[in-house]
């Protein structure tokens, strides 16, 4: 797995470099601001690029807007965002143009290393990755609607994995229960919401987030 | 009782500026009359100024008597915008009542006190002028003869009874000639409120976006800083963790550099405690944690702080910041050998002074971080004053309100 690094803070961008070198993964360039990763995405052309959100020169938001626009000179990049806070509206300009082969995850998460390279290799296979802290935000604030209320607590965990890209088997591991059960809860979530339901993983976290998200929007 | 004497100091310095007024009150007339000739349009703004300057130093002797009186500045230059001044008019209007009663009433009040010594101590001297010539008069009537002791005592008590008058008429005197002063020498009735809001509005503006930067400023340097060190932590950390199975050797490394990244998370956040409100400012006051900052300066710096006791927390914190700021300052730009710093109370006010010996030509727009020091002390409602000549010296003034 071909890897570019977008990070300004140089300790942190080395301590990754090291981390997914020492993992045998191929750090081929790393990048201190948008402009650098846009370049060396045009000369890598790698499989992943994992890019902090605020960046220099203004500290804001560059890393999502040199993701936008490096998905779209480069379409299929898989991009992993790092940031060091939940925003939501990132998440949502970031999922704008669809979740395959998109991770947004909090940067205190890549000390789970095994956590985090399985986010990374989920995203680079065209799968999700979304932090479970903005899944949580986004359920928090979106509007207690009768269809998520009418969620069991089960249900809800099954849901909130789902969100973060989760398919049905890691589920059952992470809960530690049978696939069926999984397949179970996720039917009557998606009856609850009245959702139809679809087996592609992506889609299916996409229609998730669509829905929070919506529930998000309709707040005053 | 203690009344009396004000009211008298209040009546005397009143006689002083009447006469001056009522001059000005025939210098006006003779202009005006010499404005149909035009000649007198030379001589209008002249003494349109001179009445500003009487009223200015009434304004003075009310504030000084009194409740504090805001002039409205200075006139402006041009004939047309000084007849135009809406304060000018009523100053105009000031000039007819102080003339008047300016004069009229301390010339009763002095009357009366002169009568009031003169005919109670008159038991001890009638006998020594010559007989048939004291009498008692009152403005300009004599109303008896005194030629016996009963007509003397019947004086004496005549003079007490001034005295009790002058004590008890003395205050209402003096009310009745600071009257028209007080009422046409203030800021007119409305437009000086909305200038004091617009005043306030702005610097509580300034507060408010000062306070905003600030905010920024320590957002800014937590988030690049120690949070970024402590995600390298974990990261390093993880690293670590999976290393160690491994290659042992490799996960000492990779803990040592976590610490290292520890370390420097733990040093940058002392950083911006330091920033914020500065502990040492808690530990050992203004003075000492000023004589501290001196002793870290670049520059060879000596303090002297004369403040009794504390003051508010911002006041503390933003004159350390002020010093602190200005020292950096000088340190870094002004090529100077020595600095000074004063730290003064006088009253509700605290006075910061740096002053270096540097080449001086300093600008607040040069990224000095004196725009700085004027944000944060205008927050305050204090004012900050940057005298830098080429070749020096450069002196920062800073005074601030205590707020005690």
């Amino acid at each position: 797995m071909r890897i570019v690094i977008a990070e300004d803070d140089a300790l942190l961008r080395e301590g990754l470099a090291l981390l997914l070198r020492a993992e045998g993964l191929d750090v081929v360039a790393t990048a201190t601001d948008g402009e650098g990763l846009l370049a060396a995405v045009g000369e890598h052309a790698p499989d992943v690029a994992v890019i902090d959100v605020r960046m220099p020169p203004t500290h804001t938001d560059e890393g999502i807007r040199a993701a936008v626009t490096a998905r779209q000179r480069q379409s299929g990049l898989a991009v992993l965002v790092l940031s060091a806070y939940v925003e939501q509206a990132f998440a949502t300009e970031l999922l704008a143009s669809g979740s395959a082969g998109l991770g947004y995850l909090l940067k205190e998460r890549v000390g789970r290393v095994a956590e985090f390279l399985e986010a990374l290799h989920r995203v680079a296979g065209g799968g999700t990755a979304i932090d479970p802290e903005v899944v949580a935000q986004l359920l928090t604030r979106a509007r207690p609607d009768a269809g998520l209320e009418r969620i069991s607590p089960r249900e809800r965990e099954v849901l909130e994995l789902m969100a973060q890209g989760l398919g049905n088997t890691a589920i059952a591991q992470r809960l530690v229960v049978s696939e069926g059960a999984v397949h179970k809860h996720v039917r009557s979530i998606f009856a609850k919401l009245d959702l139809a339901p679809t087996d592609a993983v992506d889609r299916r976290v996409a229609a998730v987030l669509r829905h929070l998200d919506e529930g998000a929007r309709r707040r005053p | 009782m203690r009344a009396a004497p004000l009211a008298l100091v209040h009546l005397t310095t009143g006689f002083a500026t009447a006469p001056v007024a009522a001059l000005l009150i025939v210098v006006l007339g003779l202009i005006v009359l010499l404005c149909v000739v035009g000649v007198g349009l030379l001589l209008l703004r002249p003494a349109l100024g001179a009445v500003r300057g009487l009223a200015d130093l009434e304004r003075t002797r009310l504030s000084w008597l009194g409740e504090e009186l805001v002039g409205p500045g200075e006139l402006p230059r041009g004939l047309r915008a000084a007849v135009a001044d809406p304060a000018l008019r009523r100053e105009v209007a000031w000039l007819l009542p102080h003339a008047t009663l300016g004069l009229a009433l301390p010339g009763i009040a002095l009357q009366l006190a002169v009568y009031a010594f003169q005919y109670a101590t008159a038991p001890g001297w009638w006998r020594l002028v010559p007989a048939g010539t004291v009498s008692l008069d009152l403005g300009g009537f004599s109303f008896f003869t005194v030629d016996d002791w009963a007509g003397v005592w019947t004086m004496s008590l005549f003079g007490a009874l001034c005295a009790v008058a002058v004590v008890l008429l003395a205050p209402i005197m003096a009310w009745l000639q600071v009257w028209p002063g007080r009422r046409l020498l203030g800021p007119p009735p409305g437009t000086d409120l909305s200038l004091r809001v617009a005043e306030l509005t702005a610097t509580r503006a300034a507060a408010l976006d000062a306070h905003a930067t600030e905010l920024r400023r320590i957002e800014r340097s937590l988030h690049d800083g120690s949070q970024n060190r402590l995600v390298a932590v974990t990261v390093l950390l993880g690293a670590a963790r999976r290393a160690l199975a491994r290659d042992p050797a490799v996960a000492d490394e990779l803990l040592e550099r976590a610490q290292g990244a520890a370390e420097l998370a733990l040093s940058e956040l002392r950083e911006v405690v330091r920033s914020v409100l500065p502990p040492v400012l808690t530990d050992r006051g203004l003075a000492g944690a000023l004589s501290g900052l001196a002793a870290d300066s670049a520059v060879a710096c000596r303090v002297e702080v004369d403040v009794a006791g504390r003051l508010a927390a911002s006041v503390e914190a933003t004159a350390y910041f002020v010093v602190a700021e200005a020292l950096t300052n000088a340190a870094r730009h002004s090529g100077a050998g020595q600095v000074e710093v004063s730290v003064r109370r006088r009253g509700d006010r605290l006075r910061v002074r740096v002053r270096d010996d540097g080449h001086g030509g300093a600008g607040e727009d040069s990224g000095s971080g004196l725009a700085g020091i004027r944000r944060r002390v205008e927050a305050l409602d204090g004012t900050m004053t940057l005298t830098s000549p080429p070749g020096g010296p450069t002196t920062v003034d800073v005074e601030l309100l205590c707020g005690s």
